[in-house]
Parts: C-alpha cells; structure tokens; sequence
C-alpha cells in the first residue's frame, strides 16, 4: 500500500498536457512545446460528464421506442426496434449474431451508463471501491463505446443493398439518428471525464 | 529543446522519471497499469509503410463494390460511397455524414496526417505545421470505426444469407487488409515517440 503514497503532479502544481505529455508548471497556464491551454484536472469534468450521459439517457428511450429499420416486403410493411430486430434474428435461428447485435447494442450502453455514473458519483462519496478498480471500470467503458456503431453500421448497409422497389426494400428509421446520438453522447462523456480525479482522495489521505 | 526531466501518468497523475525502454518493451504506470510508452526507436519508416499501404488499400476500396445480394435473379451491389450517398438521398443525412466520417473520411485523413507528419520529419519540410499536425491527428484517433464497420459487414451478411445469395467483392477483402494496417499504425503510434521525434527535429 505505501508503494501507492507517492506525489501526484497536481499535487506539485505540475499539469500533464493533455496534447504532447510534457509536465510543466501550471503557472505558465499555455504548454510550453505545443501551445496547449494547461490544467491540473479537465475543466468541469464531473459536470460535463454529466450533462452529457443525462442527454444520453433521454435520448437512448427514442432509441429504444422508434423504429431502427422500416422494411417493405411485397407491400407489407414492418417496423423494427433495436429489441425487434434481435427477436426475429434469434427465431430465424442465427443466434450467434443475435448474441453479438444484443450485446453491441443493448448491453454495451447499459453498461456504459451505469459505470459512467457510478465514477461520478463515486467521486462525492468516496470508499466506493478502489480507485485501481474504478480506473479499471473506465477503461472498460472507453474500450467498449465504440462497438455499439454496429447496429447504425448494419442498418446503412442493409438500407443501401436492399433496394428491390415494392418486393423487398429497407429504410432507415427515426430511432437510428437518436441511437447514433446515445453512442456519440456517452463517448464524448467518457472522454470529458477525468480519471485522475478517482486518484485526488487517496492522495490526500496519503499526504496525511 | 524540452528535456523531460519528469514525467506523469494521463491516468492517475502520478509523477514519475522518463522510463529507460529497450526495444519490445513497454513501460507501464507503476501505480495503475495504464501503458506509458513504447519507445522503440527504430518504427519511423515502419509505421510510414503501414500508413501508405493502408491509403493505397483505402484507395482501393472506393474502385470495387463492397457485396453483391441476389435474390432470385435481383441483383444490387454497393460500394463504400453508395451506402452513404443512399442514406443521404433518403432524408437521412446526419446519418450518412456520420458513418461516411466513422469509416472512411476520418481513417483517411488520420493516415494522411500520420503519413505527412513523417515526411516532414524526414525532409524538415514544413516544421510549423508539425504541431497542429499532431494535435489533430490525436484528437481525430478516438472516432475512426474501422473494425467496427467490419463487423458491421459481417454481421449484415449473416442476417442476409437466409434469404439471399451473398458474394463479397474486392472492395471488402481490400478493405479487411486495411483494417489491419490501420490498427497496425494504431499499435505503433506513440505520444511520447511522435514529441521526441519533433524535439529532435527541432534540435
């Protein structure tokens, strides 16, 4: 555990430039190599974040609600949710990818939303868990993020290659531009987030 | 010019001195684990190969269709553009510019910037822009969906072939090869390689 207590930069009034890495004294208040504005911690990271996965939030019931993809088969028309979508694709019997859509787009921002929250909160109350675990949570909600595009990618594709008129044709839905919307929202709130902030209460107690 | 005397993890903020890496090592924040850097200093014209074979395969790309679907005798194929020029056409066109950015437009220009920062390196052409080059290049890395799309392509051929005949074209297996000079360049990319790089040009 002592090997853990020793000085954070911020603690030294160093900041780390969030551009080129180079540690210089936050006096300077601009990067001496590349120009960047220095700060000790993200600007209002905690707020941002919130805002931001809040926004996520609402959005992602449209998501949830409107139609992903309309498809047209010989004049009947049907609707699919995301949810929709995984149903039918588990009853034709290609379980496999139902399992990896479920997962891409369903899972994954739960996941997300839920982590995300717990880091802010945990920082107001803190003893939560570890911060070498919280970080390890952070790390998975941005190595994760990215992964739910699958769904938009699909639908693009399949929107773009089945154009056959009245006897088969798929268009994309309104629930589409809000789902893009939830996945870019929560990265940008993943990456507004500040990880060294988990770190600032063990290091005063350690300074203690 | 800026000897880095110390310095601190983007992670946790701990301090700590500039790591001694030998070449295959990896030097990791000894607090939480988050990788610092990997200076291996020979991987300039390395990642300069990966980065033009994975334009030219982007290049590529755009010249073939993607996959053919034919089903009982109606044919369509599509290309990297058509998927996006579709949706755009369709009233969906936040959705068409923001995958065409995800897939296509922001690898490109990633690589691009990669490619001609090294050049610049190389030949001392261009110094002023060395910065701005570098800064853009970084905030732009985090957007870039290449494999995702690729599991994209997958996952629609999956969900077509109970109904239709599939065939992938050149473009996808193009594409496929890009996808791992990409994350190739991704691997070799290094903060603290590409600052030295620039603070030694600047020398």
């Amino acid at each position: 555990m002592n090997d853990y207590c020793r000085q954070s930069a911020a603690s030294q009034q160093l900041a780390n430039c969030s551009s080129c890495s180079l540690v210089s004294p936050i006096e300077l208040e601009k990067c001496p190599r590349c120009q960047t504005q220095l700060h000790l911690r993200k600007p209002l990271n905690l707020q941002l974040t919130m805002a931001y996965l809040i926004t996520a939030l609402l959005l992602y019931i449209p998501a949830n609600l409107w139609p992903m993809m309309v498809t047209e088969k010989l004049g009947q028309v049907e609707y699919n949710t995301i949810v929709g979508g995984i149903i039918v694709l588990w009853q034709e019997g290609s379980e496999p990818i139902a399992i990896v859509v479920f997962i891409a787009s369903v899972l994954v921002p739960i996941i997300k939303f839920i982590i995300l929250f717990m880091l802010c909160f945990s920082v107001y109350f803190s003893g939560l868990l570890c911060p070498a675990k919280r970080l390890k949570l952070y790390r998975l909600t941005e190595l994760i993020g990215r992964w739910s595009m699958v769904d938009i990618f699909v639908v693009a594709i399949l929107v773009a290659l089945i154009q056959l008129d009245h006897l088969l044709n798929v268009q994309p839905g309104s629930g589409t531009i809000a789902f893009a919307g939830v996945v870019v929202l929560t990265m940008i709130a993943a990456k507004s987030f500040d990880p060294r902030v988990l770190w600032d209460d063990f290091d005063r107690k350690c300074d203690r | 010019m800026f000897s880095e005397q110390v310095i601190a993890c983007h992670h946790c903020d701990l301090l700590m001195a500039p790591p001694h890496v030998k070449e295959g090592e990896c030097a990791l924040c000894p607090r939480c684990k988050h990788k610092i850097t990997r200076l291996h200093h020979s991987n300039i014209n390395q990642l300069l190969s990966y980065a033009v074979t994975g334009l030219i395969l982007l290049f590529v790309t755009t010249q073939f269709n993607l996959m053919t679907f034919n089903l009982g005798g109606n044919v369509s194929q599509i290309d990297l553009w058509q998927s996006a020029i579709n949706m755009y056409f369709d009233d969906y066109k936040i959705l068409a510019v923001l995958v065409l950015f995800f897939i296509f437009i922001l690898p490109a220009l990633i690589l691009i910037l990669i490619v001609a920062f090294i050049l610049s390196i190389k030949t001392g052409i261009g110094c002023w822009a060395q910065t701005s080059m570098l800064r853009l290049t970084f905030v732009m890395m985090p957007w870039a969906m290449v494999e995702v799309f690729l599991v994209g392509i997958l996952v629609s051929l999956v969900k077509l072939v109970t109904i239709a005949q599939m065939d992938l074209g050149w473009s996808f297996w193009a594409y496929a090869v890009f996808c791992f000079c990409y994350a190739k360049v991704l691997t070799l990319v290094d903060r603290y390689q590409f600052w030295h790089w620039i603070d030694e040009a600047h020398r």
